[in-house]
This record gives C-alpha cells, sequence and structure tokens, in this order.
C-alpha cells in the first residue's frame, strides 16, 4: 500500500509544480516552499493525493495539512490512515 | 428598509441554511437557528460590558462562532474587527491594545485581560431579556477592516453602513440571490466582503456555506453551491487542476469541472486581483460562468460583469451609486454616494493623502479605460506592485533600488511566480560575474525589510540592453519581457544565487 501512495502522491505533486519535474525524480525531503507549491496548489494536491488513495481527507485537520511540508510528510501520514482503513 | 437593518431586523425566514464545512467536520444549521444562537452571543456581550461603537475583535479561522459574533456585534451596534490567524503575527492581547478594541475573540489558544477562547460563546443559555432594538444610521460603521499596505503593518479603516448596504443591493440587483441558491464562501471572515454572503443570506433567503482555504475543494462537491466566491489564484489553481485531470483521464473539462465544484454551479465570482483571461475562458467553456469585478478595500465593489452585463476582458459596467473618473494619467479614480471611508485608522502619515480625495473619491492607483458602453478595463498600475498570495502588496521600485546599490548589479526586476517569494532577474555589471558578491548584496538588500519584502534569490540574466529587446528605448527594463525570457530559472528551486 505505502508503495501505491507514494506513487499516487508523486503523480499528483508534479500535476501541481510549476515547473515540469518528472514524479519520480521529487525528493521526499525536498520543502514544499522550495519546490515553488503554492498553499492552493498544496491543497488540491493533498485533496487530489487523499481522491487517488482513497484515503479521506477528513482524517485531517486544517492543522495535519499545515504541518505536513514534504512529500515524505505526506505519504507517511496517508499510509498510516490507509493501514488502519 | 435597509439591507443591513433588515438582517439586524428580526428573524429571517426558516427553510435556509448556514452550514460550515471544515476538514473533519461538516455541520449545518437553519438561519431561525443562526439568529437564535447570535442573539444569545450578543446577550453575553452586554454582559461582558460592550456597548454601541465598542470594538470586538475577531482572530480566528472561520467558524460557526465567528458568524455568531459578528452578527451579534451588529445587533448592538458593537464594531467587528475580523483577523486572519494567517495574516497577522500578533497576539490578541497585542491586536486589543493597537487597534483600541474592547474584547477580543480567538481560537489561538491565548488568554489574557480582555481576551477569550471563541470556544467560550458554544452552547450559551438562551437568553431572557429582549435585545435593544438598533439601527445602523448609513454614516455609522459596524466594521474596522484591514488593507494590505503596500509595506509595514496593515492600514485599517472604519466601512460604512450606506457602503455595505448599497454593495448588497447592487450585487442582489445582479445576481438575484434567493431560494435555491447557496453561496459557497472559503476566504477569511475576517474579510468584510466574505461576511456580505452572510447578510445575503439572511435578507434574501438563501443558503450559505463557510468553509476554509484548506478544506474548500474538498467540501465543494459534497456542499453542491450554486455560487463560489474566490479570488483569481484559486481559479487558477482549479483550472490547472481541471486541466490535468481532464489529460489523466479521458474525461471532458466540462465533467471534470462538475466533479470538482459539484453539479449545481450557477455562477463562478471571481475580483480583488487581476484574473487571467485565459482561465476565465477556460470556465465559461466548461459551463460554469465567472463574472469578474473591480474594487479596492477603500471603494468596495466598483464594477462588475454579470449575466446581463459581460464583457470578457472588461471587470464590467459601475455599480449604481459608484462613479469612475479616469484621470489625465489615465488612473481610475472612484467617487462613491456612500464612501467607505474618507480616511484610514490607523496608517502611515501620508498614506491617506495618496488615496482619500475630497469629494469622496478614492484614487485606486490603478492604470484603466471606459469603454464606450461603460464597461470598465484594467491595465494594470500605476505603480509596479506584486500581490503576495496573502494578499499583501509588495512595492517593487524601492526593494529593486536597494539590490541596485550594489556595485555588482546593474538593474534589477523582482518577480513572484509563486506568488510567495520575491525573485530578482539580474543584470550583472560585469561579464565576470561574482556569486558572492550578488549573495552579499542580496543579504545586504534584505536587511531590515519585512519578511514579505525579502528577496529569496537572484537569477543571472545576460545584462539587459535595448538590443536584446530587455530595456525600452527610455533604457527601462521591460518587465514581461525580461520575465518571460527567464522565467525558466526563476520558478526551477534548483536554478538562482540565493541569499
Amino acid at each position: 500500500m505505502p508503495d501505491t501512495i507514494e506513487t499516487a502522491a508523486r503523480a499528483a505533486l508534479a500535476e501541481v509544480l510549476p515547473q515540469d519535474l518528472p514524479p519520480d525524480a521529487i525528493a521526499l525531503d525536498a520543502e514544499f516552499d522550495h519546490l515553488g507549491l503554492t498553499s492552493l496548489n498544496k491543497v488540491l494536491f493533498l485533496t487530489s493525493v487523499c481522491d487517488r488513495t482513497k484515503v479521506g481527507l477528513q482524517h485531517f485537520t486544517e492543522h495535519d495539512l499545515a504541518a505536513m511540508r514534504t512529500l515524505g510528510q505526506v505519504v507517511d501520514a496517508l499510509s498510516r490512515h490507509a493501514e488502519v482503513n | 428598509m435597509s439591507v443591513l437593518n433588515r438582517v439586524i431586523g428580526g428573524p429571517p425566514r426558516p427553510g435556509n441554511r448556514l452550514t460550515v464545512a471544515r476538514l473533519g467536520a461538516t455541520a449545518s444549521w437553519d438561519l431561525t437557528e443562526v439568529w437564535e444562537l447570535s442573539g444569545r452571543v450578543a446577550a453575553r456581550l452586554l454582559g461582558l460590558g460592550v456597548r454601541p461603537g465598542d470594538r470586538i475583535g475577531i482572530l480566528a479561522a472561520n467558524s460557526l462562532e465567528w458568524v455568531l459574533l459578528d452578527l451579534a456585534a451588529l445587533r448592538i451596534k458593537a464594531v467587528t474587527a475580523g483577523f486572519d490567524p494567517g495574516k497577522f503575527d500578533a497576539t490578541g492581547a497585542e491586536l486589543v491594545a493597537r487597534y483600541g478594541l474592547t474584547l477580543l475573540f480567538t481560537d489561538q489558544d491565548e488568554t489574557a485581560d480582555r481576551v477569550h477562547p471563541i470556544a467560550s460563546l458554544r452552547e450559551l443559555p438562551p437568553y431572557e431579556r429582549e435585545l435593544p432594538t438598533s439601527v445602523w444610521e448609513l454614516g455609522e460603521a459596524p466594521a474596522l477592516k484591514f488593507t494590505s499596505g503596500s509595506s509595514g503593518p496593515a492600514k485599517s479603516l472604519l466601512a460604512s453602513a450606506g457602503s455595505i448596504d448599497s454593495s448588497l443591493a447592487a450585487v442582489q440587483d445582479m445576481f438575484a440571490h434567493g431560494p435555491g441558491d447557496d453561496l459557497f464562501v472559503f476566504l477569511p471572515l475576517s474579510l468584510l466582503q466574505q461576511r456580505y454572503w452572510v447578510y445575503s443570506a439572511l435578507a434574501f433567503g438563501h443558503d450559505v456555506t463557510i468553509s476554509t482555504y484548506e478544506a474548500a475543494f474538498a467540501a465543494l462537491r459534497t456542499a453542491r453551491p450554486t455560487v463560489v466566491m474566490g479570488v483569481p489564484g484559486f481559479f487558477e489553481s482549479a483550472r490547472a487542476h481541471l486541466e490535468a485531470t481532464a489529460a489523466r483521464t479521458g474525461a471532458s473539462l466540462a465533467e471534470v469541472a462538475v466533479e470538482t465544484f459539484g453539479d449545481r454551479i450557477r455562477y463562478l465570482w471571481t475580483g480583488s486581483a487581476p484574473a487571467n483571461p485565459d482561465t476565465l475562458r477556460c470556465f465559461t467553456d466548461a459551463g460554469l460562468p465567472i463574472f469578474e469585478g473591480y474594487g479596492l478595500n477603500e471603494t468596495c465593489i466598483v464594477t462588475k460583469n454579470h449575466p446581463g452585463a459581460h464583457r470578457p476582458g472588461s471587470v464590467g459596467r459601475v455599480l449604481p451609486g459608484k462613479e469612475v473618473l479616469i484621470d489625465a494619467d489615465g488612473v481610475i479614480n472612484v467617487r462613491s454616494e456612500h464612501p467607505v471611508a474618507t480616511r484610514y485608522e490607523h496608517a502611515r502619515p501620508g498614506d491617506a493623502d495618496l488615496m482619500f480625495r475630497p469629494g469622496g473619491i478614492v484614487r485606486t492607483g490603478d492604470l484603466g479605460h471606459l469603454d464606450e458602453d461603460g464597461y470598465l478595463f484594467v491595465h494594470g498600475r500605476a505603480d509596479d506592485v506584486i500581490v503576495l498570495e496573502n494578499g499583501k502588496k509588495i512595492v517593487v521600485r524601492p526593494i529593486e533600488e536597494r539590490l541596485k546599490a550594489s556595485p555588482v548589479i546593474e538593474d534589477c526586476v523582482l518577480t513572484n511566480p509563486s506568488q510567495r517569494q520575491l525573485v530578482a532577474i539580474v543584470s550583472p555589471a560585469a561579464q565576470q560575474v561574482d556569486t558572492d558578491r550578488i549573495a552579499a548584496a542580496l543579504r545586504q538588500a534584505n536587511t531590515g525589510l519585512d519578511r514579505d519584502e525579502q528577496i529569496a534569490k537572484a537569477v543571472l540574466a545576460e545584462r539587459f540592453t535595448v538590443a536584446n529587446g530587455l530595456l525600452s528605448s527610455q533604457f527601462k527594463p521591460r518587465r514581461k519581457q525580461i520575465e518571460a525570457r527567464y522565467r525558466r530559472l526563476v520558478i526551477d528551486p534548483e536554478e538562482g544565487i540565493r541569499a
């Protein structure tokens, strides 16, 4: 499951980044700010990746979302809920 | 009766609802319940000693309590001062002192003198006595609102009841919101205009859904609103999402639009910053008509496209009670029958003189023209201003001048493709570029600037010349050409020299 989540998260993130970056080239620990991700695109990315992985966005609060600053953190957070599911 | 006085004059008709859709929790109330609950909050405020004219601060994310406090303040003629926690670094106690607040309610886990948790307004007991009857006169001010300064702390002004009233009435004439409508609001309620849609629901009988920035995209599909109020940046992001999803899944844009916004959209509302015409066209083509308008905090809504009068590329015709005057420099000036304000409450010396002119006229600083049918077209700023995604307006010229003070930098242009960070595109003073010295110049320029005004990185360009098209014949940098030529380097996080 985590592999699937990571793949889905990479694809969803690549779609909203301002520069063309292959999904596999995004470092798990790269800060979203450093990647040029705007706040709205971060929200879209998280909404989209939750859709694709069937992890309900309702598991997270606005505060949780604000704390997710890297792809790795998003994958970890989603994986925890996917395992529970 | 004025719209505002209709809102506070008595309970609304039953059958319409306020929904608060946040991540993890959605709840809904009939507007009659909202009215009753706001009465309990009003009684609590009176019990805490609040009197007409007192200022009530709200430093909190969107919530039911936000709505109740604002309505309660309106009902007892107190003044609401809304603060977006994402924008104000100050504590509640500091805001109380700075803005002369009688009380402040917050969700920021702070207690201090005059600072109360907003959660304390939940589950108040019913009030036993009648609340005093209140009427807002047109010149009185129910709201203290804040406008992003070009630098330094936010400016504030007291917004008149007359300006709120005339805007609400004009919007209702244009869009006829009513039963069956559900207006979706996710921008902070600290912005007075976002509260208009709650007032509209109470006065004209429709639903309203309050969400948050973070929950908006998730909440839209389940809320199934008929109208979405958003800034251009929101629709820009949504368009990119629609196009990427359509490309990935093979679905049509219209199908993805329904999936994203729900299946009941009547129209989309945007304004407050220039919108990309391609984005507006994309939504219209996808079956979601989008109407752009124009206005400043200091003017409220001045023009608006709407179903009955829409000219793409324009920001619409002038609303009743407003008059647009284009001065000799091509700058848009706005005269209002009911001015929002004629001065700032808090601002740096001289700021008010730049904006407010005699006779209820506001000099907007935007360039534009009216066509023969009265549609306003906005061409840009008279001075160069960058608007960050947090709404902060950055006047770039003084910052560029600071950077150009370095002997290694001949010229530069500031840009912000991500709307978050300023990037300098630098024309070096010499062919042999010393990147360490440019980094030092960045640090020097950033010293003493507010965080939002600091330059995150510099991108090296070839020297700007007339011959290579990067300088005008008057030897001024041609911003659009420079930004277009170096866009790839500007947005690539691996490129550039960091401070």
